[in-house]
């Protein structure tokens, strides 16, 4: 039983035509679906149908999707989310496009949350048999997967319970105010191997910080900064790297303001692993490891 | 060029803005800035209020950023609104007008009032 990744990321957005050139042709995902007012998307790497569903209205998100790894999870993770005492509901296949059926809950940050088991199978261009490394066409970025979101709320402590009780998940890292006064203001969840599937800030509940895509390495995140350059993509901050998570970033919002992240780097997880633990005077060396100072965007500006 | 005059408050610094250029464009282009956030209307943070004048918002705002209420009690954002013609704008109280380049504030302002 196990949540594998972050598999989808529902987001608001003001104008859909303006949304299709920055996640398209800029960050190089791939439409596979629109209609309703809606775009669907996903990375080159990804099998499934879409990992990013753009919603013409509003900012910030609608929901997020992990992905489990067993039909019969489902059931488990409903009665541990009954037991921990969130407002738990059953999806029905087609609820979401492409997406079989499973459970949503309402975190303690106000934030919805859906597991899933299935989704439609597209394939990638490489394919699975004997493949090259990568599809020689990409367009602009060309983002190979979805990695990970970070979400703001006041509950930062119950979200971290929620998601260790109900599905074993571990603490990578921690911000917390000082030794004396150990109020945790940042949590780094990792559902597996990587230094965090989901971030939780805490700032006002139901709001988005960012969704970021993983990229290869350092050159392709300086490359990727090229093309924000080009297409005149507003960047928050970057390229630059993290103290937590060690992750070589760029920050940068899509057309809506909704704040977008290609990452890079980071290191391997396991749950055996200690909990890094930053304080709250060091949090610029924490977020922006060469600057250690934070900008007046980065811990404010929110969707 | 045909330029509008925007006047910021309570500094009362006067810059001369594009046709079609956001009041943060126009800032920034002169070597000014204040508080802003995503640059595309998503996180209201640069939310300022039209004392005089008109604008045109270049691109859509949801309102769930500027709510129609506040929209007709002037608050405007800076990354969004396009002067109709000269205005004045009134920064908030925890807002700051910062001459962020005084390089580009002598010489990109100067030039264009000439």
């Amino acid at each position: 039983m196990s949540i594998m990744r972050l598999g989808y990321v529902h987001a608001r957005v003001t104008d859909l035509e303006a949304s299709r050139s920055h996640y398209s042709d800029t960050l190089g995902m791939e439409v596979k679906a629109e209609g309703d007012g809606k775009l669907y998307l996903k990375g080159w790497d990804e099998y499934d149908h879409h990992s990013v569903v753009l919603e013409e209205g509003g900012v910030g998100a609608v929901k997020f999707g992990f992905k489990v790894s067993h039909a019969t999870d489902l059931e488990q993770y409903e009665r541990a989310l009954q037991q921990f005492g969130v407002t738990v509901e059953r999806m029905a296949k087609g609820d979401n496009l492409a997406t079989g059926d499973g459970v949503r809950f309402i975190s303690p940050t106000n934030h919805v949350f859906e597991l899933y088991h299935e989704m439609d199978y597209a394939g990638t261009e490489t394919g699975t048999l004997n493949p090259q490394t990568f599809p020689r066409h990409l367009r602009g970025v060309g983002v190979p997967r979805l990695d990970h979101t970070l979400i703001t709320g006041d509950d930062v402590e119950g979200m971290e319970r929620l998601f260790i009780d109900c599905f074993g998940w571990h603490i990578s890292e921690r911000v917390i105010a000082s030794p004396e006064e150990p109020t945790c203001l940042a949590t780094f969840l990792s559902a597996g191997h990587k230094a965090h599937d989901l971030a939780i800030l805490k700032g006002p509940d139901s709001k988005l910080h960012h969704f970021a895509f993983i990229l290869d390495d350092w050159n392709a995140v300086l490359r990727a900064g090229d093309l924000f350059a080009m297409d005149d993509v507003p960047v928050d901050i970057g390229p630059t790297r993290h103290g937590i998570t060690r992750g070589t970033t760029i920050y940068f919002f899509d057309p809506s303001g909704n704040r977008n992240e290609v990452f890079a780097g980071s290191y391997t997880s396991c749950a055996d692993f200690p909990t890094i633990t930053w304080t709250a005077d060091q949090l610029g060396r924490a977020v922006f490891y060469h600057a250690r100072e934070l900008n007046d965007r980065f811990l404010s500006v929110f969707t | 060029m045909v330029t509008v005059a925007i006047r910021l408050l309570p500094d009362d610094v006067v810059l001369q803005g594009r046709p079609g250029e956001p009041i943060l464009d126009t800032l920034r282009r002169a070597g000014y800035s204040h508080r802003f956030g995503c640059r595309r209307g998503g996180c209201g943070v640069c939310r300022v209020d039209l004392v005089e004048g008109s604008t045109t918002d270049g691109a859509v705002v949801s309102e769930a950023v500027l709510t129609p209420e506040e929209r007709a009690a002037g608050v405007r954002l800076t990354c969004r609104a396009v002067p109709d013609g000269d205005v004045t704008l009134r920064l908030r109280e925890d807002d700051t007008l910062r001459c962020v380049s005084p390089f580009l504030a002598r010489y990109v302002t100067r030039s264009s009032l000439t």
